[in-house]
């Protein structure tokens, strides 16, 4: 055993790139039952962020079935999220957080979408004015 | 969600930045150091990224014309005056993946460019500079966008924020360029506590590798991807998948990393499962309440604490 390394602090020694890409043999998330609560389930997700536990918890707390969503992010330095969801039992914790990312690929589609078109909209809208002020000055 | 997308631009939208520079001559008053880090933060086009592989994903020893762009300046003064050298001095290699993608951003009325170093008579710098792939969170020279503003509630109507005063808050506090879209609620209006954020202001600004429409693409793409990673992983562990999970698309390390082609593309309208979300028009999926239909609990607020009636 190293004596002085403290492996909550790894990051400190290893390249910037360990905070994003998973190792061999790493899995992204994995499971693990919670067995002090009913229909409870720890997720280990690796390598993730504020940008996914936040996102994923919010998102399954306004969930149908789930009574509790939380994540905690143990370490700044440690690039891991740990994600505890109860549900009430007609869904296990896996559907729940399976179905809140399909849910938010979706939403994050249509908002790429929409927002592609209104971005359309909006430079067509800008030529037009563009073109109406040249033809102005074109007639004075 | 929206805040998560911000965070995704910013810090794992990929560009291209110089990252190995080979030396051969550098008689500048700058440490070949110094000069290697003002390259690295040199925007270069990062627009058709695609096509360009992560030096760790490519085939390749080290590096490649397809996972690099080669760059390379050789400038030497001769002149009595000193002598400026800027990013439009840098020679692209010819050889890239494609041909928009590595080309110092020159954005300046006089076509110059960054300014990289100031040569004295007789100075000379000859260097190789090797631009690959990379994100942000690796390291910053890799961000695509310089500022990102976030805001919702301008007239903070929610009350999310207490607004320091010495007489008067409304007085005293500038109103944000976003006021005018929204409108200040009346005075004695009851107030919602629960009531939740429904609109949402960014203002992304983009350091000129990619326009910021792009960005915003790129970005929701990124979460997605993000998104269907977790999902692959979860639903791996079921054996297999169902067969009507239909998230059985090509199993790269990077999902829709090639040529934009997998099922999370994020471009084909209908994405194969439908959600409460898409019915509420063009809001978030926290914003319209109920917009799912009654049985959907998603209406309520993150901020609020009365959810529980929709937990049934």
């Amino acid at each position: 055993m190293a004596h002085f390394t403290n492996p909550r602090h790894f990051n400190l020694q290893e390249p910037a790139f360990e905070l994003f890409l998973l190792q061999d043999g790493e899995k992204k998330i994995t499971e693990e039952i919670f067995t002090g609560m009913s229909n409870t389930s720890d997720f280990t997700m690796l390598k993730e962020d504020h940008t996914l536990g936040n996102l994923i918890a919010e998102h399954l707390k306004a969930a149908p079935h789930v009574m509790m969503a939380g994540y905690k992010i143990a370490h700044p330095n440690v690039p891991e999220v740990l994600l505890r969801v109860q549900t009430d039992g007609t869904i296990t914790p896996r559907e729940a957080v399976v179905e809140a990312c399909k849910q938010l690929v979706a939403a994050y589609g249509q908002l790429g979408r929409e927002f592609q078109k209104e971005f359309a909209f909006r430079q067509i809208a800008d030529q037009g004015e563009q073109a109406n002020a040249m033809g102005l000055n074109g007639h004075h | 969600m929206m805040n998560s997308l911000r965070r995704v631009m910013q810090a794992e939208v990929p560009t291209l930045a110089i990252d190995l520079i080979e030396v051969e001559e550098n008689s500048s008053s700058m440490a070949d150091e110094v000069i290697s880090h003002r390259l690295g933060l040199i925007p270069l086009n990062s627009v058709d990224l695609e096509s360009v592989l992560y030096s760790r994903d490519c085939d390749c020893e080290q590096y490649c014309e397809n996972c690099s762009v080669k760059l390379t300046l050789h400038v030497k003064c001769t002149s009595e005056e000193n002598m400026n050298v800027y990013a439009r001095d840098l020679i692209v290699d010819p050889n890239r993946p494609n041909q928009t993608v590595g080309v110092p951003v020159i954005t300046d009325p006089e076509g110059n460019g960054c300014l990289i170093a100031k040569l004295n008579r007789g100075q000379e710098i000859n260097l190789a500079c090797i631009a690959k792939k990379g994100i942000a969170k690796e390291h910053a020279k890799w961000m695509a966008t310089t500022a990102i503003g976030f805001e919702y509630d301008p007239h903070n109507n929610l009350r999310h924020t207490d607004l320091w005063y010495e007489k008067n808050a409304k007085a005293e506090w500038y109103v944000s360029h976003n006021a005018k879209y929204e409108e200040p609620v009346a005075e004695g209006t009851p107030f919602d506590y629960d009531a939740p954020p429904k609109r949402i202001y960014m203002r992304v600004e983009s350091t000129g590798q990619i326009p910021p429409d792009q960005i915003v693409q790129e970005g929701i793409k990124v979460m997605q991807q993000k998104l269907a990673g977790l999902i692959h992983s979860l639903i791996d562990d079921d054996q297999g998948g169902d067969a009507n999970t239909g998230y059985n698309g090509p199993q790269s390390p990077e999902y829709g990393g090639g040529d934009g082609g997998s099922a999370w593309g994020g471009g084909a309208p209908g994405d194969g499962f439908t959600t409460p979300y898409n019915t509420g028009g063009n809001q978030s999926s926290w914003g319209g309440a109920g917009a799912g239909g009654g049985t959907t609990p998603y209406g309520t607020t993150p901020y609020g604490s009365s959810g529980q009636s929709g937990w049934q």
